[in-house]
């Protein structure tokens, strides 16, 4: 059977992580050094997928760019979800853009490609399957969907179910025949969203069989963004990104990494970097395309997107730099744990030194408590100590 | 100005007619006006028509052409005679057994034609390309074979030529060229031939480069290739470094905003492993050009742009350095010491700047190209080649190859005075793709070409280094929008085009940094405002030029020298989002093509 089209969930901004998607979806924050949905793309070629579509929305021009028209190989198109009204709502979109029965994965979430082969095996082994779906068995089930099976066949729903003994993890990865777009068109929408779930529970009451396949594998994705950190840890663990044991693989051809810098795997560093003498980096450190690392800082589980600059002498741990922020030499961001705000809620206990948005600039010698969220285009003049959230474009002085 | 294509396969593993018109779709920015294709499939069938290469398919599917194995297509650019069905190529001898495509000027085919038409030929169209069909003919009725007839036909012709010519019964095609570009792809399944490497991308990336006065005969198995004096020539494979992905729209409506969207990533790819973040030093790999006195730039359009910024910049950089419209550049402006030539040319094959940099060969001068295209005519004469790597370009209006024109320039002119590059410089030049970046994110462009797509004229003013890009900002905007724009230097609007000045032009001045020359400029926009044009600031907001502007364009600040390509953007975005609320087709201006090979 030739590879079915995949279709990438990828409108979504992903709110949750603000303010780190002020320029770009979730589906572009950093995976370690690269995007997470280059993993995700990855995973798909790597399953043998040669006809890509992705739904794009929120901030959908920066997708484009830097997906192109194609990956590893298989084409890619694009359709506009213009209003994210959910994943439902968003396959729809790319209704004319499929022909025959199409795999759907979120293009926020890094699944294994194990988890995806055996979605595929286990529906082309059933025809009589409308769709097939991943279920994962891991807790958590309470912060995602969840999936009740009876005899490998779903036969029930849930949002955030509090009971795990009854409902599995629902992956997020499907592959489903055309007979979705009629079952999404007669589900109707609940607090205005048109969910994927929702169309498949209109599926099963229909008596349609929706086959449902217990797996496991890497299955990771951020929802706040300290996640940004687990992220790159889980992709250090798994190999996915390498820099475990032998750093050299993990740093691209055209990064430059003075050899008086120290590195302590996993460290990954993304092509045109830069890493100066004396610096400290790792472990769990990843640096993204043309980001600079000054002399004699020191990073630890640390993510840097592209572009970000970290001045000499600056030391942060557990800290997230967004594409083109700036870190004064000196400056001090210590790590977690740490109680952060977000938006009027307080979350406790949080692994987290700093969050500093794209293109935020941090001056020399600032002082940053734990859990600080800066926003984007701030500017904190040198010497300030940050003790509470900095709203986007504010300006900080002493 | 035209692109050619042909294709020669191995077991019939592709249809011709798939593979020729995905290459007319490719090559459509060097040509619109017609397009056709002649197959070969035993019998020779030509399929032609006026207009884009959309009409061509439709003609194919009515017209219930067979598969074959063998074709030649073109897409035309008219130099002689109107766009028609009859003018379109390809074209036929009086037996219709062969078909002729070419892309280039025969300059002698008025007396080639009456000669031939003294001999019987009857001619159907008012190209100078017809000739060349009934020469082959001609040749052949003589007792020559194929490979001979063609051989003969084309000693005969004076002028520019790529030219390619399928027959009937037989599974070859001929080609040769003379300036004008020409090169064969090496497929698994077959042979290719085009006027540029995108036509054929799809399936191969393994390329010959065919040289001027070179013949070669493709077959479905072998490939061999001669000399002008007929002596077999050995060539080496080269591996074309750009992807197909490069080549799509990726989800745009236009290939210019896809490609003003992809600056940031073609300036990385022109600054990777050139500028070194730690030792703070440029590195090109150029070799004997480190003694170099004085520098001439050549180019033309756009590219002229990006020399008349590299010039100034190699004088800030202490290197006399003067930049010259190419088809005005003759031995008299080599009078003096002889400098290095610097040719500006995305193509690389465009005429007017080859024919100046022959000029300074000539003259004794050294030579470099600063080009987009690897293995381009450009590359291969000149002593020296400086790629720009900002990928294939298919909008006809150049976007980001001049961003990266500009920094390639840059580039080259720090390592030339590369003992005092300051820290600086190295990071704003680093800084520079996210700055680009940060401009598309924020852009305001759209609303204010909204506002203004209505106007009567629009006047583009910097000084300096915005000098340049205030005359490809009016550049852009007329090539796309078909609206009248002029740019300036600020200083130069009091000496006469001020009284063009009226309620509905608006001037959209080009202002960064607060020093002596800012606020000069700054003066100017009061003159303009206080007659009553609205005014467009594109600006770091470091002067007070907003208090006199209806509009504000930001951009990020950064070295003085870097400004003028950030600005550019926002300009790129006024041009296109004008052209776009007018509905202009702006990815093929009429009657202009991307790359003009013709003087």
């Amino acid at each position: 059977m030739a590879s079915p089209t995949a279709v990438v969930l990828a409108a979504g901004e992903g709110k949750r992580l603000r303010p780190l998607t002020r320029n770009r979806p979730k589906p572009l924050l950093p995976a370690g050094p690269t995007p997470i949905l280059d993993h995700v793309l990855d995973t798909l070629t790597a399953v043998g997928i040669d006809d890509i579509v992705i739904v794009v929305g929120y901030k959908e021009s920066r997708v484009q760019d830097h997906v192109g028209s194609t990956h590893d190989g298989a084409d890619v198109s694009y359709v506009s979800q213009d209003s994210q009204l959910g994943s439902g709502h968003a396959l729809l979109q790319a209704e004319s853009a499929v022909e025959n029965s199409m795999l759907v994965v979120n293009g926020d979430q890094i699944v294994a490609p194990r988890i995806v082969r055996e979605v595929l095996d286990a529906h082309s082994d059933a025809p009589d399957a409308s769709a097939t779906l991943a279920a994962l068995d891991r807790g958590e089930v309470h912060r995602y969907g969840g999936v009740a099976i009876e005899d490998g066949r779903a036969v029930d729903f849930a949002e955030q179910p509090d009971d795990e003994g009854r409902y599995h993890l629902n992956a997020g990865v499907y592959v489903f025949e055309r007979s979705i777009f009629d079952a999404l068109h007669s589900t109707g929408t609940e607090n205005g969203n048109l969910t994927l779930p929702g169309g498949l529970q209109t599926a099963v009451d229909r008596g349609e069989t929706v086959r449902a396949v217990r797996t496991s594998g890497l299955w990771a994705d951020a929802n706040y963004p300290w996640d940004i950190l687990t992220l790159a840890r889980e992709l250090f663990e798994h190999d996915v990104v390498p820099g475990s044991d032998e750093p050299a693989t993990g740093i691209a051809e055209s990064a430059r990494v003075h050899e008086d810098a120290v590195l302590q795997s996993p460290v990954a560093i993304a092509e045109d970097a830069v890493v100066e003498a004396g610096a400290v980096l790792g472990p769990n450190v990843a640096v993204g395309r043309n980001a600079t690392v000054g002399p004699n800082a020191v990073l630890e589980n640390t993510v840097l997107d592209s572009d970000a600059r970290v001045g000499a002498n600056a030391t942060l741990v557990d800290c997230v730099l967004g594409q083109g922020a700036r870190i004064g030499p000196g400056t001090t961001a210590m790590g977690g744990p740490a109680d952060v705000r977000i938006e009027d809620r307080v979350l406790e206990d949080q692994r987290l030194g700093a969050v500093v948005a794209d293109r935020a600039r941090l001056g020399g010698g600032v002082t940053v408590a734990p859990g600080t969220l800066v926003g984007p285009d701030a500017e904190v003049h040198s010497g300030a100590t940050l003790d509470a959230n900095v709203t986007a474009g504010a300006e900080v002085r002493r | 100005m035209c692109g050619i294509v042909g294709y020669i396969g191995r077991d019939r593993q592709h249809d011709a007619r798939d593979v020729l018109v995905g290459g007319l779709e490719n090559l459509e920015y060097r040509g619109y006006d017609s397009a056709g294709v002649a197959l070969s499939n035993g019998a020779v069938t030509v399929v032609k028509r006026e207009g884009e290469v959309s009409e061509l398919v439709a003609a194919l599917e009515s017209q219930e052409t067979l598969a074959a194995p063998i074709g030649i297509g073109h897409t035309r650019w008219s130099t002689h005679g109107e766009p028609s069905d009859e003018n379109a190529h390809p074209h036929t001898d009086c037996t219709g057994e062969l078909a002729v495509v070419h892309n280039g000027i025969i300059e002698n085919y008025e007396r080639l034609k009456a000669e031939l038409r003294g001999e019987g030929h009857e001619f159907e169209s008012e190209t100078d390309t017809e000739v060349v069909p009934h020469l082959i003919e001609a040749a052949m009725e003589h007792g020559e074979n194929r490979e001979e007839a063609f051989c003969s036909a084309i000693e005969r012709l004076e002028g520019s030529y790529a030219i390619a010519a399928v027959f009937e019964d037989s599974e070859e095609v001929l080609t040769a060229r003379q300036d004008s570009p020409l090169v064969i792809g090496v497929g698994d399944d077959g042979y290719y031939l085009a006027s540029d490497v995108p036509a054929f991308i799809d399936h191969t990336d393994q390329v010959l480069y065919l040289e001027d006065g070179e013949f070669a005969r493709l077959t479905p198995e072998t490939v061999s290739i001669t000399d002008a004096d007929g002596r077999p020539v050995e060539k080496s494979l080269s591996t074309v470094e750009w992807d197909a992905e490069d080549a799509g729209k990726s989800g745009y409506d236009h290939y210019m905003l896809k490609e003003i969207h992809e600056q940031p990533r073609a300036l990385r790819k022109c600054l990777r492993e050139r500028v070194d973040g730690i030792e703070r030093t440029v590195d090109l790999d150029l070799e004997g050009l480190d003694d170099v006195s004085a520098i001439h730039l050549v180019a033309c359009g756009t590219s002229y742009h990006a020399a008349l910024y590299g010039a100034r910049l190699l004088r800030e950089r202490g290197i006399p350095a003067q930049s010259f419209v190419a088809s005005e550049y003759d031995r008299a402006s080599l009078a003096g010491e002889t400098p290095l030539v610097v040719g500006v040319t995305q193509s690389g094959e465009t005429a007017d700047t080859l024919g100046a940099l022959r000029t300074a060969r000539a003259a004794g001068a050294r030579t470099l190209a600063v080009t987009n295209t690897v293995g381009s005519t450009a590359a291969r004469e000149c002593d020296e080649a400086l790629y720009v790597r900002a990928g294939p370009e298919i909008g006809v209006a150049a976007t980001k190859t001049f961003a990266s024109q500009q920094i390639a320039l840059h580039a080259f002119a720090l390592w030339l005075s590369e003992d005092s590059i300051g820290s600086d410089r190295i990071d704003a030049l680093r800084d520079l793709p996210d700055q680009v970046q940060a401009v598309l994110d924020d852009s305001d462009a759209r609303a204010v070409a909204e506002a203004y797509a209505d106007s009567s004229a629009f006047f583009f003013v910097g000084r300096r280094y915005h000098q340049p890009v205030a005359l490809e900002g009016a550049l852009k905007l007329k090539e796309i929008s078909y609206e009248h724009a002029e740019g300036f230097a600020a200083g130069e609007l009091k000496h006469g085009p001020l009284a063009l000045i009226e309620d509905d032009t608006p001037l959209i001045a080009v202002v960064t940094g607060d020093d002596e020359i800012a606020q000069k400029t700054v003066s100017n926009v009061k003159e303009v405002q206080a007659r009553g044009a609205p005014v467009i600031a594109v600006t770091d907001g470091r002067s007070d030029v907003e208090q006199y502007a209806n509009h504000v364009l930001e951009i990020p600040e950064t070295d003085p020298t870097l400004a003028p390509v950030l600005a550019n953007v926002q300009l790129q975005l006024l041009s296109y989002w004008i052209a776009a609320e007018l509905g202009r087709p702006i990815d093929k201006p009429r009657h202009l093509a991307k790359s003009v090979t013709v003087e």
